[in-house]
């Protein structure tokens, strides 16, 4: 399979289990995508106290909405994290780079880099070692993954000696497979999608 | 939890209220017959029976070199800051587990599922211990809002309506809740994140544990697991030592399998490979660094491993495929079907895990219709397995008095054929019908209880045996000599079978033998756990069939030919008879497969007639035989062939399952004649004379207008001379 091939395929995939696959040409793009998702999106609800946040109408559970969106990208790079931040600053979001802990209620939009993709499943591989990484593609209704196209690989055979190198220093490390949206089938095994992670997952496909 | 599995009728009891159970018959019908469709979808991408190979090697390979993978995963963890302890039974586990708790001053746990927590009762001991614990996978809080076990290893509230999730949501919010599975989802989210929250020590499973480099991983669709081992600042991990696994290789290529066969998934949302105690900014982390312990449990494992026989249940990923594939588990669900661990394997493990008091009856409840081996990630013989251990549970125990009365009698087949004979002269005053649709008429009903539901067969006036010196057909110049394995059900019951077998092979070209010493396979016998009894009968048999110099033993029955193919060699593995087992099965070829496959029987060989005939595929011809093809492409070659809906699901009849469990017996039946009425075909032809007692039993109860016969009556009728 060609480099265009295996994109294609892990577009397919990655459809065929509900997550968002938009290819933009370049970083600026992704930025704006970002920020066009979280202005286009019902504002995130509270799912726990938070004591000292702005609380809006409630949402489709009956929580509290929030009344300031929030935006988590603890992973970009300095100069894309503060192009990011400007966007956000113009559509009054909160962007964070750290300290995600402090919103485990709920955020609106995490976004994330994708280490590379396996075709053969949709699959985006995550370094999620840093916890505000982590938290920020867990506790977003929406979950935004940045993927290079020349970092998707055929299948999960392809990538065994790149997991083997990450994984073989003593650093410890928290590598993190993600297949689509977090979902579940566990009342009489009707698909119901959005349980504990995100609602929704949006993989943007960049050149490099 | 159930426990009235030790008892025979509190089971059988229990089994009545199952499938009296409308809601759990329909959604596991359902998912039944889309997850078979599924899941051929996703392996069709990959190389399944390659891959499970795979899975099943790197999994022998880790069983034999356990204390090696351990000792090399406990450095490597600990290197990266991971405590590693080793538990010996459940009790030790739950101790080492509460004790990390009370040391890290936690109050509140949290836990994603783990079939190994299940299985030492590890919330029960939490709880005991004075720490609030909570379920955060959905259907674990379900059962755990209802005090119950899961009913699946996958989906443990499978068995629950939303009627029921929605009144138990209602329950804990103190609000009204709504019967949409969506909304009830979302009543999940909203409730358990305050207790991830809330959590100082997360608890997770682990799918596999991983020697090179010390990292646990976890298999989740639902994204708790990740919650769980991120957001409390202490993370126990709980895994059996058959959970160790040499290298990530290994682990990627079981995670092709474990997800297709667990849910027809590619892969799971989530797949994780936690590495070492990482970054934790909770407050009361190690500096800055998760507190993470490794608890490996052994609880039997090591001893397992030893065995040469049952080593091979690590192969186990608990992916759930042996209970999505049974029939028996498609009508009773998993709370009849296991204790703790569900499916076949879970009569396994109960054996091992949970005493020998708790899988007396339970282990009786396999048809042997070897769907789960099928399909099994590891390719554990799970039948196998299951038959194994009622045999060790008679050998330990003493055998029930059916088992020991049957052993007397088919030890000595002067006796057995004597009986039989007798049995035939002393039921005449019963036996009614004409022609090969004999059935025994007038039982009364009392007699028959939880059995009438199907025609008894009468038993056949002379027996083929009796018949062999009359009709033995004379072959000048013959191509192939063969012998006839009767088996008891065509010798005694339906000798017209063996007759129609002899009219083709005869007008082929074939000699015919029929050896007179030979005697019942056996297989009634391993299933009743008679080890000693079945290994007499095999050599009984292997003596009968010596010295005939033939090219093939044919036989007509299919269980008889998978257990004289591959059960002589099992029972007999490590004995002196081993290699004679082999060359033995090395001859034996079912009917179907020998006049398509040797003798090549095309459309011009025969008169095809227009009559409409469905089929239907004998467990162990289409599982243990893997015949496919050869009896459908006769059936189109003699007459119109109509398929019938899930061809290849089990009759229901099983040997003496069907003695053993009547009422599951009959509602496997019964699916399959609506199936076979739904053909519009009038002959269905199969190539098993107990399938021919159990759908011709059971067409007849019902007034089906369905001829029942076996295949080779059809191919006998059409062949030209």
């Amino acid at each position: 399979m060609t480099q265009q091939e295996l994109v294609e395929a892990f577009s397919a995939k990655a459809q065929a289990v509900n997550a968002v696959v938009q290819e933009v040409p370049h970083m600026a793009a992704a930025l704006q995508y970002v920020v066009d998702v979280c202005a286009n999106k019902a504002p995130a609800e509270i799912l726990a106290d938070e004591p000292e946040t702005q609380k809006g109408p409630l949402g489709p559970n009956k929580q509290p909405t929030r009344v300031q969106k929030i935006v988590a990208a603890p992973q970009l790079a300095e100069e894309d994290f503060a192009a990011l931040a400007k966007l956000c600053e113009e559509k009054g979001f909160l962007c964070l780079r750290d300290n995600v802990r402090k919103y485990l209620a709920g955020i609106d939009v995490g976004v994330g880099l994708a280490e590379l993709g396996v075709a053969a499943s949709g699959t985006c591989l995550c370094n999620t070692d840093n916890e505000d990484v982590r938290l920020s593609g867990m506790i977003s209704e929406i979950s935004v993954l940045l993927l290079k196209k020349s970092a998707v690989y055929p299948d999960l055979p392809s990538i065994a000696d790149k997991l083997r190198e990450r994984m073989g220093y003593g650093e410890p490390t928290y590598s993190t497979f993600i297949t689509g949206p977090s979902r579940t089938a566990d009342i009489e095994r009707v698909a119901a999608v959005g349980v504990h992670g995100p609602l929704e997952l949006h993989i943007i496909l960049l050149e490099d | 939890m159930h426990d009235a599995l030790v008892s025979r009728s509190g089971y059988h009891k229990e089994i009545d209220q199952a499938l009296g159970d409308d809601f759990l018959r329909r959604t596991l019908d359902t998912f039944a017959v889309a997850y078979r469709a599924n899941r051929a979808a996703v392996f069709k991408e990959v190389d399944e029976k390659g891959l499970i190979k795979k899975v099943a090697d790197a999994k022998d390979y880790a069983c034999q070199h356990m204390e090696e993978l351990y000792a090399k995963f406990k450095a490597e963890a600990e290197k990266r800051g991971v405590h590693v302890h080793r538990a010996k039974d459940a009790a030790d586990a739950n101790r080492i587990i509460a004790e990390i708790g009370k040391q890290n001053k936690v109050k509140r746990i949290v836990k994603s599922k783990s079939m190994t927590a299940e299985e030492i009762h590890l919330k029960t001991a939490l709880e005991k211990e004075g720490f609030i614990v909570d379920e955060t996978d959905l259907g674990e809080w379900i059962i755990q809002l209802r005090h119950e076990g899961p009913s699946h290893m996958v989906m443990p509230a499978i068995h629950l309506s939303r009627y029921q999730v929605a009144d138990d949501f209602t329950k804990v919010t103190g609000e009204k809740q709504d019967t949409d599975i969506q909304r009830l989802v979302k009543v999940a989210r909203v409730q358990l994140r305050r207790k991830f929250i809330a959590a100082d020590m997360g608890v997770s499973g682990c799918n596999f544990a991983i020697a090179e480099n010390g990292a646990v991983s976890t298999v989740t669709n639902e994204g708790n697991a990740r919650m769980v081992t991120t957001v409390p600042r202490v993370h126990v991990v709980l895994a059996g030592l058959d959970k160790l696994i040499t290298k990530i290789e290994e682990v990627l290529d079981a995670v092709q399998v474990l997800p297709r066969n667990a849910t027809a998934q590619r892969l799971t949302s989530y797949f994780t490979l936690m590495c070492g105690a990482g970054q934790c900014n909770a407050e009361g982390s190690d500096n800055g660094r998760k507190i993470m312990h490794v608890v490996f449990l052994d609880n039997g494992r090591t001893q397992i491993a030893k065995d040469p026989l049952f080593k091979q249940i690590f192969r186990c990923v608990r992916c759930g495929a042996c209970a999505n594939v049974c029939p028996v588990f498609r009508l009773v669900g998993g709370h009849k079907m296991g204790y703790v661990y569900i499916g076949s394997i879970g009569l396994i493990l109960t054996y091992f895990f949970h005493g020998h008091d708790r899988a007396r009856i339970l282990v009786q409840n396999c048809i042997g219709c070897e769907s789960c081996a099928n399909v099994c990630s590891g390719g554990i013989e799970l039948p196998r397995l299951t038959r194994e251990i009622r045999s060790r549970l008679n050998a330990e125990e003493g055998n029930p008095i059916e088992g020991t009365l049957m052993s007397a009698v088919m030890k000595n087949r002067k006796m057995f054929h004597s009986l039989m004979k007798f049995a035939s002269f002393s039921t005449k005053p019963f036996a009614g019908g004409s022609g090969n649709a004999r059935f025994m008429r007038h039982l009364p009903m009392a007699v028959l209880g939880k059995h009438g539901y199907k025609a008894l067969p009468a038993l056949a006036p002379k027996p083929f045996r009796d018949k062999w010196a009359e009709i033995m057909p004379r072959v000048q110049n013959p191509k192939l000599r063969v012998a006839l394995f009767a088996g008891c059900a065509q010798d005694f019951i339906y000798p017209e079978e063996l007759e129609a077998a002899v009219k083709v092979l005869a007008a082929k070209d074939v000699a015919v033998d029929f050896p007179m010493e030979q005697t019942c396979c056996g297989l009634p016998l391993e299933m009743m756990g008679q080890r000693k009894t079945s290994i007499d009968v095999a050599n009984q048999n292997m003596n009968a069939f010596r010295g005939g110099n033939y090219d093939y033993i044919v036989t007509l029955c299919a269980s008889c030919a998978s257990h004289l193919k591959h059960g002589y060699a099992e029972i007999l593995d490590g004995t002196t008879s081993m290699l004679q087992a082999q060359a033995f099965g090395a001859k034996v070829i079912d009917f179907s497969s020998f006049v398509h496959d040797v003798l090549g029987l095309k459309p011009e060989d025969f008169n095809k007639s227009d009559q409409k005939v469905t089929y239907h595929a004998s467990c162990h011809l289409c599982r243990k035989l893997n015949v496919h093809d050869a009896p459908r492409e006769l059936i189109a070659d003699a007459a119109e062939y109509v398929p019938c809906e899930e061809e290849e699901v089990c009759c229901g009849f099983g040997g003496t399952y069907s003695a053993k469990f009547p009422e599951i017996s009959a509602q496997i039946l019964n699916k399959k004649l609506d199936h076979v009425q739904a053909t519009g075909a009038s002959r269905l032809v199969v190539d098993c004379p107990g399938c021919v007692m159990q759908l011709r039993g059971g067409a007849e109860k019902r007034g089906m207008h369905v001829k029942v016969d076996h295949i080779a009556e059809l191919l006998a009728e059409n062949i030209k001379k």
